[in-house]
């Protein structure tokens, strides 16, 4: 299953993954981004890959287990 | 500038300077008290039945987002991005469970909060520099909703939209509320014509007496079987809180035969006897009144006629929503809504849609008709020979304001408000009443709202 990663010191607040998937990105108060599952089924891979790819500081990302 | 004292007294009396029709400082005024003030309808909730559905509607040159939110709550936000005032959604309708800038990327949920602002940190400073937790896409100030139709108000101390509709709301049911689903609305078909927006509104209020004129050919290519002078004459006209309207007279008859008589079928029928009140019902049944035109100050209008559709005697009533959204002085948008019962059968929806294309939207006939009259009423009041003319707009009245027909006894007409038959411009003059008193009361100055501080900073007089 696909685990997502997020890494929250590059995270600027973008919020473009929240716009593409707000099944699974949020964001907190503090405006850094939150993980809202740990990993996502296979057929949802396309769909999440998409929205950490529109992170434009690249502070996402989408590994193999 | 205008003589405002001299312009609303002579419209108080029924003369109506006919440059009102067409002059940008009458505009100026109307968009700063008309528009500024009273309750403008927006969309229908069935535009937009599940969660994250938006239409973008303007309320002259403000642009709202209309959204369903996550949680189902309805939402009028100001389409405006609280960073650089870019337009933030500019499609037209859709889906979207959030709102991104094009400009530098600040997002918000439907709901209005924000939600994406790039490099808070690095840019601002954080919370110290911007306050971002309490930030939201500004709100139309009063949002209300009536039988799912949404109206805005811009004003801070807007009257509850219930009252605001008054007794209106009787008649409003007509159109809206046929069965306990309410309607579905379909469209808008938008366009613009080079007319001043109060003609469409004065029109549709009461204008019973263009009907066997300007809609001739209708009647004689066999379309339409009602407008014949007689028809409209022995009809009434009502006026109830903020709105009015005009009948026909069915012919004798129950209410299940007379509502048979402009076409709806049986299982309708028993849908709006349930839905309706005794005296719903007795303003057709037992009166023998069917509503046809309305409009709502200021600038939402209603119709509903019955043609034939098919090469043959049988006739399908169709009901439209329209708005007449100004433009300018001498330009109007018009935005058409075919609107049906949602429980109707679904061959009524077919025919009674095809009904409302025959007539009205960009393409109707009576449309095509009307807007030939208004632009050329619009261009001819521009010049300052239109400035000499005081139209009298006192049908129904004479000199010494004594009325040609007495309004009508409840024991004749069930419905509230005051009705009338007969052809007068009763509910032309209520409707322009309406528009005098809102032009002469000066607006308040709004709040400010100070943005990425906390709350609001009033700057009242400034």
């Amino acid at each position: 299953m696909p685990i997502l990663r997020a890494d929250k010191g590059a995270c600027q607040g973008y919020a473009n993954c929240v716009v593409a998937a707000p099944d699974v990105y949020d964001i907190d108060d503090d405006g850094v981004v939150v993980l809202l599952k740990e990993s996502v089924p296979e057929e949802d891979r396309q769909r999440v890959e998409e929205a950490a790819r529109s992170c434009p500081v690249s502070a996402l990302a989408v590994e193999d287990e | 500038m205008i003589d405002q004292a001299g312009v609303l007294g002579s419209v108080r009396r029924g003369m109506i300077p006919a440059h009102i029709y067409n002059d940008e400082h009458v505009f100026a005024l109307e968009k700063e008290r008309v528009f500024g003030r009273a309750w403008t309808f927006v969309a229908h909730e069935s535009e937009i039945p599940s969660a994250g559905d938006y239409v973008v509607r303007r309320v002259l040159d403000d642009s709202f987002i209309v959204v369903r939110d996550e949680k189902g709550e309805i939402h009028a936000h100001f389409n405006m991005c609280l960073h650089r005032g870019m337009q933030v959604c500019r499609a037209e309708m859709g889906n979207a469970s959030h709102f991104r800038c094009p400009y530098h990327g600040w997002s918000y949920r439907n709901d209005g909060r924000i939600v994406g602002l790039p490099f808070h940190q690095d840019a601002y400073g954080g919370e110290a520099g911007f306050k971002r937790k309490s930030q939201r896409l500004l709100r139309a100030p009063n949002i209300g909703s009536h039988n799912g139709m949404i109206f805005i108000s811009l004003a801070d101390d807007a009257p509850p939209l219930r009252d605001y509709l008054g007794d209106f709301a009787f008649y409003l049911d007509y159109y809206t509320k046929q069965s306990p689903s309410g309607i579905e609305m379909r469209g808008p078909q938008r366009w613009r014509v080079k007319a001043n927006w109060k003609i469409g509104a004065e029109n549709f209020a009461g204008d019973m007496y263009h009907t066997p004129q300007t809609h001739t050919s209708v009647v004689e290519i066999g379309l339409f079987r009602e407008p014949k002078a007689e028809k409209r004459r022995d009809g009434a006209t009502y006026w109830a809180g903020n709105g009015g309207g005009t009948t026909y007279k069915l012919p004798p008859g129950d209410l299940d035969e007379r509502l048979r008589y402009v076409g709806y079928p049986d299982e309708m029928i028993t849908r709006m006897k349930r839905e309706w009140s005794r005296e719903q019902c007795d303003v057709i049944g037992r009166d023998g009144f069917m509503i046809s035109a309305a409009t709502v100050f200021p600038n939402l209008s209603f119709v509903h006629n019955w043609p034939r559709v098919e090469d043959s005697e049988d006739v399908v009533p169709f009901i439209s929503v329209r708005q007449w959204q100004p433009i300018s002085h001498d330009e109007t948008e018009i935005l058409s809504w075919f609107a049906v019962d949602a429980e109707a059968p679904e061959e009524f929806k077919r025919l009674s849609y095809k009904a409302y294309l025959m007539c009205f939207g960009s393409t109707g006939m009576f449309e095509q008709d009307d807007v030939e009259n208004w632009v050329s009423l619009t261009n001819t009041a521009a010049g300052s020979m239109a400035r000499r003319l005081m139209l009298n707009s006192r049908m129904g009245l004479l000199e010494d304001g004594t009325e040609v027909s007495p309004s009508l006894p409840p024991e004749r007409f069930s419905g509230p408000g005051i009705a009338r038959t007969g052809y007068s411009e009763h509910n032309q003059r209520e409707l322009l009443l309406r528009w005098a008193d809102h032009m002469e009361r000066p607006m308040p100055k709004a709040a400010g709202v100070e943005v990425g501080v906390n709350g609001q900073r009033a700057e009242a007089g400034k």
